[in-house]
């Protein structure tokens, strides 16, 4: 047996593919990849140590930015555990608009996973196709809430103000129908995307779930678990969780986009609710010497990246004693080890972005 | 092959369709985007009745109001809109200015007389 060398090398952090600040440190052997060692905390700005300095009114518009690609579902984490501990009820008007705008922002967040994705794997137009969309969305969140990705629209026990021009809304989904069969035309029946992505990055249902991977990446698993079925805000609505059984980056690809079409019928269901009911009615907590009742408090949402949860310890002051976020790339992240081992370093990039990891996310 | 070679067509095909609509984009410096109504630019005063609601739902310590000045640092402002929100008469607004670059540190400043009543202040 001779000793074969093997070769260090670090994608990242500063690779344009990888999303952020993640360095991957691989091992080497020719081109394949002996070992993956993801090394995390490039971005770490101390979001739940902060949380512990300031009030939770102060700590409101911090949540936007631990995922920016999605931030009304932490925000919407953040007031239901506040909302949980005061035992405030929503009106259902409250309920609808917030479901209409996580769903939106869901839409944002898999479109730009599509273009960004494409981009990894060499392909430049889609990535400005999929903007062009995500484009509409963000526009209309700047019009109601104010700005386009820090939207800071959800308050405790309500939002800002009432939701207005639902016309652009369906303006859009009628445009995003049309191109949904336009990314298909494009991505699926290519032949190059195909090969760099049917049958690699396998992903069993049994190693996702002991690594706690949720959300699309465990459904294109072929495992039917879905955190909106169970979800409150999601009591009223009619819809199947996407799952497909191809286990590949291919068909976490197809997930993603069948989930456009999902959340797409989920909020034409709201916009029926929105124009029966008219006026928002919503009991507001004051802000300023807000305490929460002694004890722990969790909350957990479907983000588009899995499971996202917050946990509060309270110890009756303005401020949490603690705060805790699980957020689904996190684990995403640790998963690169068991699925880049064995694999050509041709096929890395291609296999870690299909797991659409946001590195703001994992390092919190 | 000759499955792939038609899905590559198609592709092909739908991607060369896009040379011919409109640009979604605009020319930045020569023409600009006008801001919705609710846009959060930056923030200007009103009159102020010192009732230092702002300072206390501000995330990042940018408002500091003295005896006879109100200072917003927007160094500092993350432009939440917190203050707006919650200012019981609504005298700050969150503007629809949104061009706030500068090359002078102490422009981004804000430093507001207090006593000056409407929206004069400099």
């Amino acid at each position: 047996m001779t000793n074969i060398e093997t070769l260090k090398l670090n994608l990242g952090p500063q690779h344009p593919s990888t999303h952020g600040v993640l360095r991957l440190i691989l091992e080497l052997e020719g081109e394949k990849i002996i070992s993956c060692k993801p090394d995390v905390g490039y971005l770490h700005r101390g979001m739940e140590k902060i949380a512990e300095k300031l009030t939770y009114i102060q700590y409101l518009p911090m949540v936007d930015r631990i995922d920016y690609l999605a931030g009304f579902f932490y925000s919407e984490l953040l007031c239901e555990n506040i909302e949980k501990a005061l035992e405030i009820e929503l009106s259902e008007r409250v309920k609808a608009i917030r479901v209409l705008m996580l769903e939106l922002n869901r839409i944002a967040s898999h479109l730009l996973w599509i273009g960004a994705f494409l981009m990894d794997l060499g392909a430049v137009s889609p990535f400005f196709y999929t903007f062009r969309e995500r484009e509409l969305v963000l526009k209309y969140f700047e019009k109601v809430t104010g700005q386009r990705m820090m939207n800071n629209y959800f308050v405790f026990g309500g939002v800002r103000r009432d939701i207005f021009d639902l016309g652009d809304v369906k303006d859009f989904l009628k445009i995003l129908k049309n191109k949904i069969k336009d990314y298909e035309r494009i991505i699926d029946r290519n032949p190059i995307f195909k090969q760099r992505t049917i049958g690699k990055g396998i992903l069993e249902p049994d190693i996702a779930f002991n690594d706690s991977i949720t959300g699309v990446n465990l459904r294109a698993s072929g495992v039917n678990l879905d955190f909106r079925t169970k979800h409150c805000l999601y009591k009223d609505y009619e819809f199947n969780p996407v799952v497909l059984n191809g286990k590949d980056s291919f068909s976490r690809y197809r997930a993603r986009v069948l989930e456009l079409t999902l959340s797409a019928s989920i909020i034409e269901q709201t916009i029926e609710k929105l124009e029966q009911n008219g006026e928002l009615k919503q009991t507001l907590i004051k802000p300023l010497g807000l305490k929460l009742p002694e004890g722990e408090y969790y909350s957990e949402i479907e983000a588009p990246r899995g499971l996202a949860g917050c946990y509060i310890k309270s110890t009756v002051e303005e401020r949490p004693y603690r705060l805790k976020w699980r957020t689904g790339s996190y684990y995403a992240v640790n998963l690169l080890r068991k699925l880049l081992k064995g694999v050509y370093l041709n096929d890395a990039i291609a296999i870690a972005g299909s797991l659409d990891i946001i590195l703001p996310e994992v390092d919190k | 092959m000759l499955k792939n070679i038609r899905g590559l067509l198609i592709s092909m095909f739908t991607v060369f369709k896009h040379l011919f609509i409109r640009p979604v984009t605009l020319e930045y410096p020569e023409k600009k985007i006008v801001p919705p109504e609710n846009f959060r630019g930056k923030p200007v005063l009103g009159n102020c009745i010192k009732c230092m609601t702002c300072t206390r739902v501000c995330p990042s310590g940018a408002i500091n109001i003295q005896k006879n000045t109100f200072n917003i640092d927007l160094n500092k402002c993350i432009f939440c809109g917190n203050c707006a929100y919650y200012c019981p008469i609504n005298c700050i607004k969150m503007s629809g200015e949104y061009e706030l670059a500068s090359s002078d540190k102490s422009d981004l400043n804000l430093v507001y007389d207090i006593n000056k009543t409407g929206e004069n202040n400099v």
